[in-house]
């Protein structure tokens, strides 16, 4: 990549940056009470939660990761992405119950809906923003330690530079402007998500004249080399890479077909912003958005994947060292206008996720966990504690994503598992029936605390759940049949013990 | 169509859907456990579109089955075909997509989202009505007064 390319992208990004602070920095005269700085409740029409809860949605593992998966595996993965109508699924499923309690007290986060379903159960709440907190801060780390490490590499900074740049920037507008703030710039880097997603998207026919020729040559490749850096790399293709399991075993596809799709209702990233839209009847076209927004951006990593396999497999470039590298092999093929996209699509999805779950961790620690122990600040005073607390969390992240490889490596196992391990028992199964008890749900959590903690050792220490099932679908089921089978023998906080106003809400 | 009274039924059902579909990827069943994965979005979304326990027909004709019978249809000939054209380059493709994935392409991806979620933009009024917000809403106005 020539000088003039990396300071196009650094101009690119940084107006990103400084239109995104300028978001945020609007933002921070609507972030008046409570509820709107840590929930931004009842704010936005449906365009907008759509795109934010999109861009939140999809990290930068959904634009570096996936493709790179793709031309390592094949379709797999394709599964995962292909998820849109997972939007309207889970808005179908809980999306009104969420959005009423709104209606029944002042909500500012999921810990407050909990506390109306199971009368202010302390245990509850604990554990349910301790498990949240875990996966928070694993996504939250994840984006930092990439996205620092991406950029520093591309202009030959020290990390802890471009770190403190982009998240440093997004630490103070997420701090000034809290929830109402991150709703809008997630908004705007949803937007360009979507927008770089297009471009790529017709890049990928100009490569390669569509899938029929992406097909071909992934059945006929067979084995691809070339020497890299005086290494030879080799690429081994297979036919059973297009077909639609791909070429990891079935059991994985069903897994990355089920656990995203279902689990997209259990996303905090999904369920806050329920409640953040202004008008309950909206959200079947907030359902239609998110959908088309996804689909884009689904559509987008397909498209980078099957453009590397296709160069690779036709020999117009060497196989890939590093499988990561797909969509920066593809871009740089391309040319200038698509490695300005692909970046910008990139800083655009750390930033977005990081901010949702850097407002998710500091409510958490600010608010939802010093509730839980008894601990109950007011109106401002509060704000301006979370404030505080997000510019900890922030620099705290930022110094330990950039020094702690391998820790993050292994956070990073937590995520869309851990986070629906939590809110299944607590939500899902809470919001739609009266049959769930405080202890069953409190059981639950504990399942699933331990479940995430335990199977992250064992990961660890190398062990393989039976037929290569990925650990968090165990950790999923355990919880939930916990929370059913201790609510079925208990009685707190269940059937006519229910809250009227939650009861209400449950008949809706 | 009451399902109200059925709800429990329904979350054991559902908690045996998870137990079941958790043992098919341990015992290599994992295309029985994508079948079974259809049944238990279906009954998720049951629970969350009844209004007063009530489910309106329309909505679970369309867009739920409609969406569960269009994501089997593209299960079975995914799977068909990708038996058929295992280890060995397809003879035919379908929109360029190798037969086994169009499928995925078009009913699970497409699919789902035509059904799903232009059904559900269809029928919102059969989801939430604009009486029973209301109705809510003031129900909520009259607790909180109350001093609930």
């Amino acid at each position: 990549m020539t000088d003039s390319v990396k300071w196009l992208i650094l101009l690119f990004s940084f107006g990103m940056i400084v239109v995104s602070f300028l978001i945020g920095w609007a933002a921070k005269k609507k972030a008046s009470d409570a509820q709107s700085f840590f929930g931004g409740t009842a704010l936005f029409g449906p365009l907008t939660v759509s795109l934010s809860t999109v861009a939140a949605v999809a990290s930068a593992f959904a634009v570096v990761g996936v493709p790179g998966l793709i031309y390592s595996t094949g379709n797999t993965m394709n599964l995962w992405m292909l998820s849109s109508c997972a939007f309207a699924m889970a808005y179908m499923a809980i999306g009104k119950r969420i959005r009423a309690m709104a209606e029944v007290a002042p909500i500012a986060s999921l810990g407050d809906i909990a506390d109306l379903r199971y009368g202010y159960h302390r245990g509850i709440k604990a554990l349910l923003s301790l498990v949240l907190f875990i996966g928070a801060i694993a996504y939250l780390a994840s984006q930092i330690s990439a996205c620092s490490a991406l950029f520093a590499h591309l202009l030959g900074w020290d990390p802890y530079v471009a770190g403190f740049i982009i998240f440093g920037i997004l630490t103070v507008y997420t701090s000034l402007s809290g929830e109402v703030g991150g709703v809008l710039t997630q908004a705007f880097q949803g937007f360009i998500m979507v927008l770089a997603g297009l471009i790529m998207i017709i890049a990928f026919f100009f490569i390669t004249g569509g899938f029929s020729g992406v097909v071909d040559i992934v059945s006929s490749a067979g084995s691809v080399s070339a020497v890299v850096d005086g290494k030879e790399i080799v690429k081994q293709f297979t036919p059973n890479a297009m077909n639609a399991w791909g070429a990891l075993p079935g059991s994985i596809a069903m897994a990355w077909m089920v656990i995203p799709i279902i689990g997209t209702m259990g996303q905090p990233q999904v369920l806050t912003r329920m409640y953040a839209l202004k008008n309950p009847k909206d959200m079947p076209s907030l359902g239609l958005y998110a959908g088309l927004g996804h689909f884009v951006v689904g559509f987008f990593a397909l498209t980078m994947g099957y453009a590397a396999l296709y160069l690779v497999g036709k020999g117009l470039i060497s196989p890939l060292a590093v499988a990561d590298n797909a969509i920066f092999a593809v871009a740089d093929y391309v040319g200038v206008y698509a490695q300005l996209f692909v970046y910008a699509a990139i800083l655009a999805a750390s930033m977005s996720t990081a901010s949702m779950f850097l407002t998710l961790s500091a409510n958490i620690l600010s608010r939802d966990l010093p509730n839980a122990f008894g601990l109950r600040l007011e109106g401002k005073k509060q704000m301006n504690v979370s404030r505080g607390i997000t510019v900890v969390i922030g620099i705290v992240s930022i110094l330990f994503a950039l020094s702690s490889g391998e820790a993050v490596a292994i956070l990073g196992t937590f995520g869309w598992g851990t986070l629906m391990s939590a809110t299944f028992p607590t939500f899902i199964l809470g919001l739609n029936w009266k049959g769930a008890s405080s202890e069953g749900v409190f059981a639950g959590l504990i399942t699933a605390f331990v479940g995430n903690i335990g199977s992250l050792w064992l990961n660890n220490h190398g062990f393989v759940w039976p037929g290569g099932l990925p650990w968090y679908v165990n950790v999923i089921t355990a919880s939930i049949v916990v929370t059913v089978i201790v609510s079925l023998v208990t009685k707190s906080n269940k059937e006519t013990q229910i809250d009227p106003r939650v009861d209400a809400v449950i008949d809706l | 169509m009451e399902i109200g009274q059925y709800k429990t039924q329904m979350v054991l059902l559902i908690t045996g859907l998870w137990v079941a579909i958790t043992l098919c990827g341990w015992f290599g069943h994992w295309y029985i456990g994508l079948h079974l994965s259809v049944v238990l979005m279906l009954l998720h979304m049951m629970m969350g579109a009844a209004q007063n326990g009530k489910l309106d027909r329309k909505l679970l004709v369309y867009p739920m089955l409609t969406w569960a019978v269009v994501w089997i249809i593209g299960f079975v000939l995914a799977k068909q075909n990708s038996d058929a054209f295992l280890n060995m380059a397809p003879t035919y493709k379908i929109f360029g997509f190798h037969p086994s994935f169009a499928w995925i392409i078009l009913c699970y991806w497409i699919g789902g989202v035509l059904t799903l979620t232009i059904g559900f933009v269809k029928y919102k009024n059969l989801w939430l009505s604009d009486e029973a917000w209301d109705r809510f809403t003031e129900k909520m106005k009259q607790f909180n007064k109350g001093g609930q």
